[in-house]
């Protein structure tokens, strides 16, 4: 057993254990998107930050990969750690506007603004569907094109595959596709209509529809702003 | 490396013996340099055939530790064929009217040997510069 | 071995062979051969020489005099008048800037004078296709020594006690590196030595490779003998050819001569080597992203711990070092740890090796010991700004780096004072920075360089480097707000901070330092809508400087849109409407008549 501190708590964990894992066991909550329990993890959305070490040796590590380590010092809610999240979560949304995933995690996390020209894409690489087609279904169907801003997930030479047999898990993990939002309008690209202190949908219905539902299919965020 | 034996330490030692001429060259400044002047005058006196026999003596003992220059003309042009001949902290000597065999002699004796010539030699010491 | 009296050392580094070196090797063999010199001349090809502004570069030995800049027709006088008459040719000489004397002998030039060559110390001296020829100078003398008389653990304390920090940029001790190489548990273990230079402008362990290769095969086995390896990877970027050669030269002759593969020098310690060739990213200089490449797969980054000396290389433990560090080991093992350890200052120990690049005189490689100021360098040995020109920045470490700027230029160069300055020690690139250098348009240089190179994993580098440098390109448009500068520096610290891997964590350094040393620039593009060093081309106007025009016409001929009015001999006048900035009437000009307007308040004519 590995013992070290979370949030001042000390805490004891098993070997192999990554911070996310220990904070999950103990409840406390860290925000994710490329993290998907059963595939390794990927490390790239860098929402799951955490600020270990302690003074000008601080730094932000993505708990979803890092090992705990015994005497490790770990807090997950510091002031780095929150604007690193907002910024991650803020750059996101400015790319695939589309997504609800990605709107809901703006309204938890109180991101009122996107100051970057929207891109519209719908992919925003997190790998998921990568891994899953690796590790879970045994195809590596798709994988990882060029590099930077130009990477793109996509069949190999972009031809159609052979191995891909079209189970579509990759779709099933995915963040961006999961669910679309009717909510965002094109130039703010930012929605806040669902999941915030004051929904809009309750004023025409007993349940948050966004939980029965699809998002916005109730209308009452969409309308609310027409 | 012609032969494809594998080097142990000792051979590595044997190497940098053999190739002392190298580094000499390189980068040391030598045992001693002997310098052929070969302005226009000292080519046509015959320097060319003095310098073949000093590297020819140089070769056939195996000398590697001696520097072997050329420079232009010394001033003296009717005593040409001439070579200097420094010793590493000695000044240096002018040898004049060299024929390649006296150039060998030279060698022999005072490259080799340590010994001065003086029946060939002009003077000891250089030239004062101002 | 053959005995000849003069050698002819030829300068065949990248610089100089795509200046004609081969060509001049070959016309001084025919040269030589029509005066039947053959069997008293030698002319060899050597490795970088440092001096790569005066390539070509020719070292006559053992005169040791120094000749630059050869044209082939150059050759038969040079032949003639040097190795017949014996009289050095002054023309063909380095002559320093603004003087007349030439100076005839390499170690009286200013340029070379002041460095203290260790890693470097076989450039232009040897022929590096010729294991026998490293042996001369000592080589493999370390590697025999550590083999038969030294421990595993006596080698690491030594590099340990020598003090020797990585020399790939992120300075951590190599002996730390070793010893946790060595207490690892797994077998077999690696050794890698990274060749993957990626820094735009930097040159050195290119120049280490194709001038001395054998020194880091040298380094690696003595590494291979205290960490416990028994194999090692050389990854040598793909944009190198040259250097690829050369180490592949370099292994085969150390393989048949014993002093590489198996029973090494008859001691029995196996190690071999292998080439490993870069694909063309930038991000697999990092650690973990090569070894991901070695391995086959992508070359993305991925966190540490656990690190590489304890899982590397197919999970094994591997001790990756940069190409210089393994060429500084032979040197420290044959010359000891006290040695090394009293060059430099108390926390950089020993040498480091600087392309000086950019606005400088004296471009080339040099190495200096650690300590030294960068006003040393760039006016010293660099032999300072040409064209008049004064200094304004110098850009350290590449584009993971920062600029330093005139007011720091008394900063001794360690490890920690760069850092401190926010800089970076990082490859040892120096880009310098003149008053026309404009440094908004430097930030978005070196973002546009790390946005291309982002491997794409993390959002906050993939994301980051995009939006920064659609904000410093905005600026430099004449479209930015003082909100934009807001937005950037939040933009800069996240990436800083929340990134994986190295270049992620550093990329935001280049628009930091600026912000940090030349928040005035950024303010005028956007304020005054001005580009204070006139490189911005939106931000520049074009004008006729009226006492220097002679109306010629020229630049009336070159403008693409018939933006300038003026008769013959008339003083010219650019029309601003139509102007599109292009400056072909500038490069027309033979008066030096046209500026682009800058500091100057705008002059109608």
């Amino acid at each position: 057993m590995i013992t070290f501190r979370m949030n001042g708590l000390e805490v004891s964990a098993e070997e192999g254990w990554t911070i996310l894992e220990a904070a999950k066991f103990y409840g406390l909550e860290i925000p994710t998107l490329c993290y998907y329990e059963g595939l390794t993890p990927y490390g790239g959305c860098r929402l799951c930050v955490v600020e270990i070490g302690e003074g000008t040796r601080a730094k932000l590590v993505s708990s979803c990969t890092y090992p705990v380590e015994e005497g490790l010092v770990v807090r997950t809610d510091t002031k780095r750690v929150i604007a690193a999240r907002k910024m991650m979560i803020e750059l996101m949304v400015s790319v695939a506007p589309g997504s609800k995933v990605l709107q809901d995690l703006a309204s938890q996390f109180g991101v009122t603004q996107v100051r970057f020209e929207p891109r519209h894409e719908e992919c925003i690489l997190c790998g998921r569907c990568v891994r899953i087609c690796a590790e879970q279904m045994d195809a590596r169907a798709i994988g990882f094109h060029q590099r930077g801003y130009k990477t793109k997930i996509s069949t190999p030479f972009d031809i159609r595959s052979e191995t891909c047999r079209l189970c579509g898990a990759c779709m099933y993990v995915c963040p961006a596709c999961q669910l679309r939002c009717q909510g965002p309008q094109a130039e703010t690209t930012l929605c806040n209509g669902c999941l915030t202190m004051d929904p809009t949908c309750l004023d025409y219905y007993d349940d948050l529809q966004c939980w029965m539902y699809d998002a916005g299919r109730c209308g009452t965020c969409v309308r609310e702003k027409t | 490396m012609a032969e494809k034996k594998k080097l142990r330490i000792q051979d590595l030692a044997k190497i940098r013996e053999k190739t002392r001429a190298l580094t000499t060259i390189r980068g040391s400044e030598g045992r001693a340099k002997v310098t052929v002047h070969m302005g226009t005058c000292g080519i046509a006196a015959g320097a060319r055939e003095v310098m073949e026999a000093l590297l020819d003596e140089v070769r056939k003992n195996k000398v590697q530790d001696v520097i072997v220059a050329t420079s232009g003309c010394a001033g003296l042009c009717n005593r040409e064929p001439m070579a200097t001949v420094e010793f590493k902290g000695q000044p240096p000597v002018k040898y004049v009217d060299l024929t390649p065999q006296k150039m060998r002699k030279i060698f022999a004796e005072h490259i080799l040997c340590g010994r001065l010539v003086p029946d060939y030699a002009l003077a000891i010491g250089s030239e004062t510069v101002y | 071995m053959k005995q000849y009296r003069a050698h002819l050392l030829v300068c065949a580094g990248t610089g100089c062979v795509s200046c004609g070196a081969f060509k001049i090797k070959e016309a001084l063999e025919k040269e030589i051969r029509k005066r039947k010199l053959q069997d008293e001349i030698l002319v060899i090809a050597t490795g970088c020489n440092g001096f790569c502004e005066r390539g070509p570069i020719l070292m006559v030995h053992p005169d040791g005099v120094f000749y630059q800049q050869l044209k082939v027709s150059d050759i038969p006088f040079l032949v003639e008048e040097h190795l017949i008459k014996g009289r050095p040719v002054k023309k063909l000489m380095y002559i320093p800037p603004e003087e007349k004397e030439p100076i005839p002998k390499m170690k009286d030039i200013e340029f070379f004078k002041h460095q203290r060559l260790i890693v470097l110390r076989n450039r232009g001296r040897i022929d590096p296709e010729k294991a026998e020829e490293y042996i001369a100078f000592d080589g493999y003398e370390a590697m025999g020594k550590a083999l038969t008389e030294m421990k595993s653990e006596k080698i690491i304390s030594e590099i340990t006690a020598s003090g020797l920090r990585g020399r790939g940029g992120a300075g951590f001790p190599t002996g730390k590196k070793w010893a946790a190489g060595r207490a690892a548990k797994g077998s077999p273990k690696y050794l890698i030595c990274n060749g993957d230079e990626g820094d735009p402008g930097a040159f050195m362990d290119r120049s280490v490779l194709e001038a001395d290769p054998h020194a880091i095969l040298e380094g690696m086995v003595i590494g291979a003998k205290a960490v416990g390896a028994e194999k090692g990877f050389i990854y040598i970027r793909h944009e190198y050819p040259l250097a690829l050669k050369r180490v592949e030269i370099a292994i085969r002759q150390a393989r048949e001569n014993g002093l590489l593969g198996e029973d090494i020098l008859g001691t029995g310690f196996n190690f071999d080597l292998e080439i490993v060739q870069g694909a063309g990213a930038f991000v697999s200089g990092e650690e973990t992203a090569l070894i991901a490449s070695v391995e086959g797969r992508i070359g993305m980054p991925r966190q540490r711990p656990p690190y590489p000396a304890n899982k590397g290389l197919w999970g094994k433990p591997t001790v990756i070092n940069n190409v210089e560090t393994w060429a500084t080991v032979p040197n420290i093992i044959l010359r000891g740890a006290k040695w090394f350890s009293a060059l430099g200052t108390k926390t950089s120990k020993g040498t480091k090796i600087f392309s000086l690049v950019g606005k400088i005189n004296n471009t080339g490689l040099v190495e200096v010991p650690m300590g030294i100021s960068l006003r040393d360098i760039v006016f010293g040995i660099g032999g300072g700004i040409p064209g008049g020109h004064e200094f304004k920045a110098v850009q350290i470490g590449g584009p993971s780096g920062g600029c330093i700027p005139a007011k720091l230029l008394d900063l001794p160069i360690d490890y920690e004072s760069l850092t401190e300055a926010g800089a970076m020690m990082g490859s040892g690139g120096m880009i310098v920075m003149d008053d026309k250098t404009c440094m908004v348009d430097i930030a978005k240089y070196f973002l546009n360089f790390l946005r291309d190179e982002s491997c794409g994993k993390c959002v906050s580098c993939r994301e980051g480097t995009q939006r920064m440098w659609e904000i410093v390109k905005k600026i430099t448009e004449g479209k930015g707000t003082e909100k934009d500068l807001e937005v950037l520096e939040e933009v800069a610290r996240t990436c800083k901070d929340a990134s994986l891997c190295g270049l992620g964590q550093t990329a935001a350094n280049p628009v930091l330092t600026t912000l940090q040393y030349f928040r005035h620039e950024y303010e005028a593009h956007i304020l005054d809508k001005r580009c204070p060093a006139g490189v911005c081309q939106a931000l520049i106007r074009y004008v006729v400087v009226a006492e220097k025009c002679t109306g010629c016409q020229s630049c009336k001929n070159a403008c693409p849109t018939q933006a300038i009015k003026g008769t013959l001999k008339d003083v010219h006048l650019i029309d601003q409407t139509k102007c599109i900035k292009c400056g072909a009437c500038q490069e027309a000009c033979r008066f030096e008549a046209i500026e682009a307007q800058r500091e100057e308040a705008i002059q109608i004519i």
